[in-house]
């Protein structure tokens, strides 16, 4: 008897010991995965930035970034090529990890031939006239603003992916960002949230992310094109990524104002 | 025709039948009647501003914006906790309704969504000026002063006394023709507010809650006003017959004709629009006369030869009044069908219908009125007893005897309004077709006082070439727009991407003052461009320029949505554009241009259609009487009522506008019918060998007993709309009144003069 139930209570144990590894993840943790993703200690590539607006007029950027991880900080910096009238203009972003300090930021600007300091943006600010606020630029949303809730499995272009909907933790945080409800799809094998939908403050749908190609570069899964869709305004915006190389050692002095106002030489 | 009359008196329950069973079909479409209150619709497709207008809405987003106002008189004005807390409260109100857009800063402006870019030591500095609602003094005390060194947003968002502040919000899209229902919710969530108590006051404005609740109230009101209208008629109607019968044939006819003509436009599916309204109210008013006319003819008919069985005396009347009702139904249609001419669609509905009003009323009077009369039981009614005898005998005596004193009298006003037409103004504002005591106007009227201005002329301008805008010369232009509307006193604001330009130039020259120019290359602009992008709300640009930089918008707010004045400051740009935009291509919309291209196609389409109508009727007039000079003579009265009423508005200051041009065409079609009854008669008595003096004494008291009855109860009921809740209506009645009084008098007192002299000459 005694037996028998020590088994049973071994078993139960075990059982529950060993369920989280079958069971599907909590929605917070399909987001910690996708935040903690591998994408090198450094990276340079070659961005092209299209705006379509809603009468299909097209306008093209190009620029080559850099970026750096110090520990859980970054440094980024970004040099125009295209259009003639901006290029040389270019942008260095230390992202500090530390909520309670706001990113430091430079910009140089050639026809005036000064480097100027310009203030951190509010974080659901649009980013560059794209369709894309800042906070939507990173590679995952912070994981503090949100409820996350696992709503299932779903298939999005071929890929087997987790459907978390994310809510804001606090009206004040809906407010800020600019969203009442989002779902990201996020790639099983990748870890890469390949389909967004946003919804706005009145509940209404407001913008599709897709990335609509993707890459493994010297071991690192990449996105190569993101697509992002205001359904409201039919204003859209993709961005195109080439030219990759992680971890090459960047050196910390290609982060700095002077190496702003020398700008990009090949 | 004769033996349709004799078979309506022999079998007159078939007749009614047929009324009763044709209203009954109309009534039966009267569900399916819709309203149409978006005023756009309004605009001929084809015409410039709508055009532009729509092209404004695809490229830069429609100015049409929904203006909330918070008043607080108290000693701090807006500056203290609880009202910055409202202005946050409404704000996020706002931002969670789906009846209004909040995508960009340009769709929702409030304290708490506008930003401040300022200079600083080492570069530039852009945030919130009120990312939350301050309680702090220390705070407040600061987003005032900042507020006032920036200067953008002093006159647009805050006052300059501190005693307001501004959420001004664009509607959402599928909102367009809706907008009376944006009105009901706020004001249901400031009732609310208002509720908790507090010192603000909140007023709502804008064009599209104007427009919305105009659209909305004007049918609305009318609807109100029609019962008075029917009991003044009622009262009339009595005082001239002076007995139950007398008020009720008459009425019962024209709210036949009325809900036939409703049933017409809602089978037809054509729904009705603000000036349509005015429809119902106008039929009762026009197709009264003919039954006025045939009532008193049977009468009369009756009361001189008693021995007349019913019957005959029926078919006497009809016999003499088919004709000229036939006729001043033909007539009055014409008139209102000359508004065919117009370009605006409710325009031409209004004429179709008001002929078709018409058409049944001529149908309803001669198939109704002697059905109802051959079943009522019979009754006499002496001669001398029927009303006014003593003021036709005076007139009868007067026109023969002292012909040059009435003839003076005409001409002394014929010059004094001939003087007032020269004055006559063109102008037409929608705001100020608001009573004063209207809350909607009162608050236009405020928050115009005290801010930029709710009225949008919008300024496109094409460069031709990619990044043309960003050009120093181009952008020089735009300045100089600028400078030159703002110093006009009514224009409260202007706005465009040059202005923003010149600040951030400003500000990347560490805050100096004189660098607040225009970028001094197109480089340097695309460069501050993609700063501002970087740090600020890169979505403001939207709706100032293009994304490609080619073309610019320039936003002028005025004081006002008088046409006048916007004709006023367009005539003065439009001299300058050629200097500043050289090979460009300037495109207005707006308001204030809509208001103005529509005052301008009123006018025009107004010359046109009573141009148009005076030679229908002339026509007409000629194919019935025969005679050039009759037909002349018919014209006469209403020629003369036009040239009076227009003239005592130029007198008095009234500018024609949509609404009193319409009363132009409707003077004309209802007028001409004192003419026409008058001038048959006569030429009827004439044929019969009379002189002239027997024959304006019995003219004067069949026809011109009926013209009197007609006059009065037109002219009263007319006069009742002066107490209407908006002035298109009072304006209505008093036009509608005057033209009347003027076509009348005109008809039966100079008529018999003029005829005498004429018919004096016409012998050898």
């Amino acid at each position: 008897m005694n037996i028998t139930r020590t088994y049973l209570a071994i078993l139960l144990l075990a059982g529950g010991y060993v369920m989280p590894a079958w069971a599907d993840p909590t929605g917070l943790e399909v987001m910690q995965a996708a935040d903690a993703r591998e994408d090198g200690d450094d990276l340079r590539q070659t961005m092209r930035q299209t705006l379509i607006d809603r009468n299909g007029n097209t306008r093209e950027r190009v620029m080559v970034s850099f970026r750096k991880d110090e520990g859980k900080d970054k440094k980024m910096i970004t040099f125009f090529l295209k259009p003639a009238n901006i290029q040389d203009t270019a942008l260095l972003t230390y992202d500090y990890d530390d909520p309670e300090k706001d990113d430091d930021q430079w910009l140089y600007l050639p026809a005036l031939k000064k480097v100027r300091r310009i203030a951190a943006s509010d974080r659901g600010d649009y980013f560059m006239g794209t369709d894309f606020t800042f906070e939507d630029m990173k590679q995952s949303p912070e994981l503090t603003d949100y409820h996350w809730r696992l709503l299932g499995s779903a298939t999005v272009a071929g890929h087997d992916c987790w459907k978390v909907e994310g809510t804001p933790a606090s009206d004040d945080i809906a407010h800020e960002l600019g969203y009442s409800r989002m779902i990201q799809y996020v790639s099983k094998d990748t870890d890469i949230a390949i389909r967004v939908d946003y919804w706005d403050l009145a509940g209404r749908e407001l913008k599709h992310l897709k990335v609509t190609a993707m890459k493994k570069i010297q071991d690192i899964w990449s996105p190569l094109r993101i697509e992002m869709k205001n359904v409201q305004s039919q204003h859209s915006t993709i961005i195109t990524f080439s030219d990759q190389h992680y971890n090459s050692g960047l050196s910390n002095r290609l982060f700095t104002q002077r190496n702003l106002k020398r700008g990009y030489r090949e | 025709m004769t033996i349709l009359f004799e078979r309506i008196a022999r079998h007159p329950w078939l007749v009614l039948l047929f009324v009763v069973l044709a209203t009954a079909g109309f009534v039966s479409q009267l569900p399916k009647l819709t309203m149409e209150t978006n005023l756009e619709r309004m605009l001929p497709e084809g015409m410039d501003a709508h055009i532009n207008y729509l092209k404004l809405e695809k490229l830069f987003g429609t100015s049409n914006m929904v203006v909330i106002g918070i008043e607080n008189n108290g000693a701090d004005g807006i500056y203290n906790p609880h009202t910055l807390a409202l202005v946050e409260e409404l704000t996020h109100w706002l931002q969670t309704r789906k009846e209004f857009r909040s995508l960009a800063l340009a769709d929702l402006m409030s304290l708490s969504t506008i930003k401040d870019i300022r200079g600083t030591a080492d570069g530039m500095d852009v945030e919130r000026f009120m990312p939350h609602a301050f309680s702090k003094p220390e705070d407040i005390a600061h987003l005032r002063q900042r507020l006032m060194d920036n200067g953008l947003y002093m006159g647009s968002i805050v006052s300059e006394d501190g005693k307001g502040t501004l959420i001004v919000v664009r509607p959402a899209r599928n909102m367009a023709g809706h907008y009376h229902e944006i009105y009901e919710l706020l004001k249901e969530k400031i009732a609310d507010i208002e509720q908790r108590g507090g010192e603000e006051r909140i007023l709502i404005t804008g064009r599209p809650v104007i427009e919305g609740v105009f659209s909305i109230y004007m049918p609305d009101s009318m609807k109100k006003m029609q019962p008075l209208v029917l009991a003044l008629l009622a009262v009339l109607l009595f005082i001239s017959f002076r007995n139950l019968r007398g008020v009720c044939i008459p009425l019962t006819v024209v709210i036949l004709s009325e809900l036939w003509m409703m049933g017409t436009m809602a089978a037809t599916g054509i729904p009705m629009f603000t000036v349509t309204s005015m429809l119902p109210i106008l039929i009762l008013a026009v197709g009264i006369a003919d039954s006025v006319h045939l009532i008193t003819h049977i009468r009369v008919e009756a009361a001189r030869d008693t021995s007349l069985d019913r019957q005959t005396a029926i078919v006497r009347g009809m016999q003499a009044m088919w004709a000229p009702i036939l006729m001043t139904s033909l007539t009055t249609a014409a008139g209102f069908l000359a508004m065919l001419t117009s370009d605006i669609l409710p325009m031409r509905y209004f004429g179709v219908f008001a002929a078709i009003g018409i058409a049944y009323a001529f149908i309803i009077t001669i198939l109704f009125i002697p059905a109802i009369e051959a079943v009522l039981p019979h009754r006499e009614q002496a001669m001398h007893k029927l009303a006014f005898n003593g003021y036709l005998n005076w007139m009868s005596r007067t026109v023969v005897e002292r012909p040059r004193r009435v003839l003076m009298l005409f001409a002394v006003v014929l010059l004094v309004s001939g003087y007032g037409l020269t004055q006559i103004q063109v102008n037409s504002s929608l705001v100020s077709e608001f009573r004063p005591s209207d809350p909607l106007r009162h608050a236009d009227e405020v928050l115009n006082a005290h801010f930029a201005g709710t009225n949008a002329l919008d300024i496109m301008i094409d460069s031709g070439k990619q990044d043309g805008v960003l050009e120093p010369a181009f952008l020089q232009g735009m300045q100089s727009l600028q400078q030159l509307v703002e110093a006009d006193p009514l224009v409260g604001d202007s706005a465009s991407v040059a202005e923003f330009l010149a600040e951030m130039n400003k500000v990347m020259h560490e805050g100096k003052q004189r660098f607040k120019t225009v970028p001094e290359s197109s480089q340097l602009a695309a460069q501050y461009m993609l700063l501002y992008s970087f740090s600020g709300a890169p979505d403001d640009f939207d709706s100032f320029v293009t994304s490609d930089y080619r073309q610019a918008h320039v936003r002028i707010q005025m004081k006002t949505d008088s046409s006048a004045e916007a004709a006023s400051l367009l005539h003065k740009l439009e001299a300058k554009l050629a200097d500043w935009f050289p090979g460009a291509t300037v495109e207005f919309a707006g308001t204030a241009y809509t208001t103005h291209r529509f005052s301008d196609l009123i006018i025009k389409g107004q010359i046109q259609s009573l141009l148009l109508a005076l030679t229908a009727i002339f026509i007409l007039c000629f194919m019935m009487f025969r005679r050039w000079s009759d037909a002349l003579l018919a014209i006469m009265p209403v020629s003369l009522s036009v040239i009076v009423i227009y003239g005592i508005m130029g007198l008095i200051g009234l500018p024609l506008e949509i609404g009193t041009a319409i009363t132009g065409a409707m003077a004309l079609g209802i007028g001409v019918d004192f003419a026409i009854h008058y001038l048959y008669r006569y030429r009827e008595y004439q044929a019969q060998g009379m002189t002239h003096a027997d024959i304006v004494q019995h003219s004067n008291h069949d026809t011109g007993r009926a013209l009197l009855f007609n006059a009065l109860v037109v002219i009263g009921g007319f006069l009742v709309l002066l107490t209407a809740p908006l002035y298109p209506q009072v304006k209505l009645g008093a036009l509608v009144a005057g033209s009347m009084a003027v076509c009348y008098l005109a008809s039966t007192w100079l008529f018999p003069i003029v005829l005498q002299r004429s018919s004096r000459h016409a012998r050898p």
